[in-house]
């Protein structure tokens, strides 16, 4: 009698639906886990007949490999350098754009926010093809700027498009009250509108760092120096030469992993509620 | 400005062209941006298309106007045909599984369970990895020997089962599309599980207490409120997909042969593998047709919902 109410309250709050949700989950991120698996795997047991489930005894030999190599160390301080520029100059442009679009009635803005999504639809490869001709003219192929400038072109756009409706939500009699007392519109937007859509602007410094680490095509066709290109095309570029030292492989790519997993883990809740303003809601 | 009765009129009127003036200052270099490294070299693109341009014109400077010829080689090429039937057949098969299978994940954390939050968020990270990550790790699970996937068929079916997908030519294709499936699917999941959220709760309790069964009410109250939220998710995804490179450029380089050579590897391997800039220019603004229509559709049901609402 008791434990038939026990086993009811379980099933009432939801136990068996967590369950099921963490079996799916287990067998939905089994590729993540074998890569972190392998990445810990002793060398001599990667190949073994049948695979290992469990790194043990792990080791950290990979790791080291993987890093004693120059070219990592490298590709990860450029990757670093250029997310973060994408961040910088996207939250540079993008705040004070989406703000003239939120705030501000002004001829066109309805074509560019317009011009804003169509923005968002060419695929990169169709970008990069004219940006390789244009940027070795300008002589920002193989630079830190020019790779910048290309992922600004994916982040930009998204950032307009997600911070306009959070800007609107600003209420208006704060920017009034503080126009009025001789603040000028810049102050108004750095001391009054900056704090109140705080969370938006980690949500698209977020996303655009995410979309930046992870960018591979511009980096791929506009990079063709080691000292520039970006974590991503070294990786692309181990798996055509060091195919079968899965080991390093997988230690590579879960370095790249590492920071996109702690991005996402602090910024969870302004990202996913980010993501779902800027793309169903418009 | 309306409204504001205190203010004498002319300060009122000052403040506003102030406000406007700021509001093009504002915008200015955003714009400038975007038109100097989007607007620009698309055009610039177009221009490309009409002209002969190759690797010695690229370095010299004067190249030859050719009007369409471009676009006549493009569509001669069966190459090209060949390419716009792996895009079609790999955004087709994408997209219906990432869309069922996001759905039935949609359906299944839209109910309140202990942790629901957590593993919901836990399967977005195969959405966020990079896709060269993404890539990498998927040709190691799939490798014949010691990937996981074909130990696990194995281990539930005969030895056979067990095989090497991405070298076969007659199976490279649906390998990179199981890979692309679950990159797509937690995000399918998320833009759903916001629509399923809309769904008046009172409805299914209505329906229930009328005696209507679990799937009469899925029948006749989710699926046809869930149907412009689809509609927009299918869309965004059809926008998506239709552009992968990453994922299939490290999981095949777009073969063996170039049974996985879909439009944006065609048009990477013209352009930079093949130095034929004229005419990857004129592919690459075929390429962008689909996008465009989709994209075209997806603005209409935007405003839309904008008038109703």
């Amino acid at each position: 009698m008791r434990r038939a109410r026990r086993v009811r309250g379980w099933r009432a709050r939801g136990w068996p639906l967590t369950a099921v949700a963490a079996l799916i989950t287990a067998v939905f991120l089994l590729p993540v886990y074998w890569m972190v698996n392998i990445s810990l795997t002793r060398p001599d047991h990667i190949l073994a007949e049948s695979p290992r489930w469990f790194p043990a005894p792990a080791t950290t030999r990979h790791y080291t490999t993987a890093l004693s190599d120059d070219a990592l160390p490298r590709a990860l301080l450029n990757s670093v350098v250029i997310s973060c520029g994408v961040v910088a100059v996207t939250l540079l442009l993008g705040v004070p754009l989406a703000y003239a679009l939120a705030r501000i009635r002004m001829r066109g803005s309805g074509t560019m926010v317009l011009a804003l999504l169509v923005a968002q639809l060419p695929p990169s490869i169709v970008l990069a093809a004219p940006l390789f001709i244009l940027e070795r003219r300008a002589g920002l192929d193989d630079t830190y700027a020019g790779l910048i400038a290309a992922d600004t072109t994916l982040t930009l756009p998204f950032a307009v498009i997600v911070l306009r409706p959070v800007l609107r939500g600003v209420p208006r009699e704060l920017e009034e009250a503080a126009l009025v007392d001789g603040c000028g519109p810049v102050g108004v937007v750095l001391r009054v509108v900056l704090p109140v859509m705080a969370p938006g602007v980690v949500a698209v410094a977020g996303l655009s760092f995410l979309i930046a680490w992870g960018e591979f095509v511009f980096g791929l066709t506009l990079a063709s120096e080691p000292a520039v290109q970006p974590v991503t095309v070294l990786l692309n570029a181990f798996v055509g030469t060091h195919g079968t030292a899965w080991g390093a492989l997988m230690a590579t790519a879960t370095l790249i992993s590492v920071p996109v997993v702690c991005v996402f883990a602090v910024l969870q809740r302004f990202i996913v509620g980010g993501l779902a303003a800027g793309t169903v809601k418009g | 400005m309306r409204g504001r009765r205190h203010a004498n009129p002319r300060s009122t009127v000052s403040l506003s062209t102030r406000r406007r003036r700021a509001g093009y200052v504002f915008s200015l270099p955003g714009l400038v941006f975007l038109g100097l490294f989007l607007a620009y070299p698309l055009l610039y693109n177009v221009w490309t298309s009409l002209h002969a341009v190759r690797l010695q014109e690229l370095l010299g400077g004067s190249s030859e106007f050719v009007g369409l010829d471009n676009y006549r080689t493009t569509v001669a090429e069966p190459d090209f045909w060949h390419a716009v039937r792996l895009s079609l057949v790999f955004t087709a098969g994408s997209l219906l599984f990432q869309f069922t299978i996001g759905f039935a994940l949609a359906l299944l954390f839209a109910r309140p369970f202990p942790l629901g939050g957590l593993f919901r968020s836990l399967l977005l990270i195969a959405w966020l990895l990079p896709p060269v990550v993404s890539g990498t790790l998927f040709r190691w699970m799939l490798e014949p020997d010691s990937g996981a996937y074909n130990a696990l068929l194995r281990a539930i079916g005969p030895d056979a089962l067990g095989h090497d997908w991405l070298t076969d030519p007659g199976t490279a294709l649906a390998g990179v599309i199981f890979a692309n499936v679950w990159v797509g699917v937690p995000f399918n999941m998320l833009l759903l599980l916001v629509g399923l959220h809309t769904i008046d709760p009172e409805l299914h309790e209505a329906a229930a207490l009328d005696g209507a069964n679990a799937w009469q009410r899925f029948r006749w109250i989710t699926v046809p409120l869930m149907r412009p939220v689809s509609v927009t998710v299918l869309l965004l995804g059809l926008v998506y997909t239709f552009k992968v490179f990453d994922l299939v450029f490290v999981m095949t380089g777009g073969g063996p042969v170039d049974a996985t050579s879909v439009l944006s590897v065609y048009v990477y391997e013209i352009f930079f593998k093949f130095f034929r800039f004229g005419e990857g220019a004129a592919a690459g603004l075929l390429l962008l047709l689909v996008p465009l229509l989709a994209g075209a559709l997806y603005v209409r049901r935007l405003r839309g919902e904008g008038e109703a609402a």
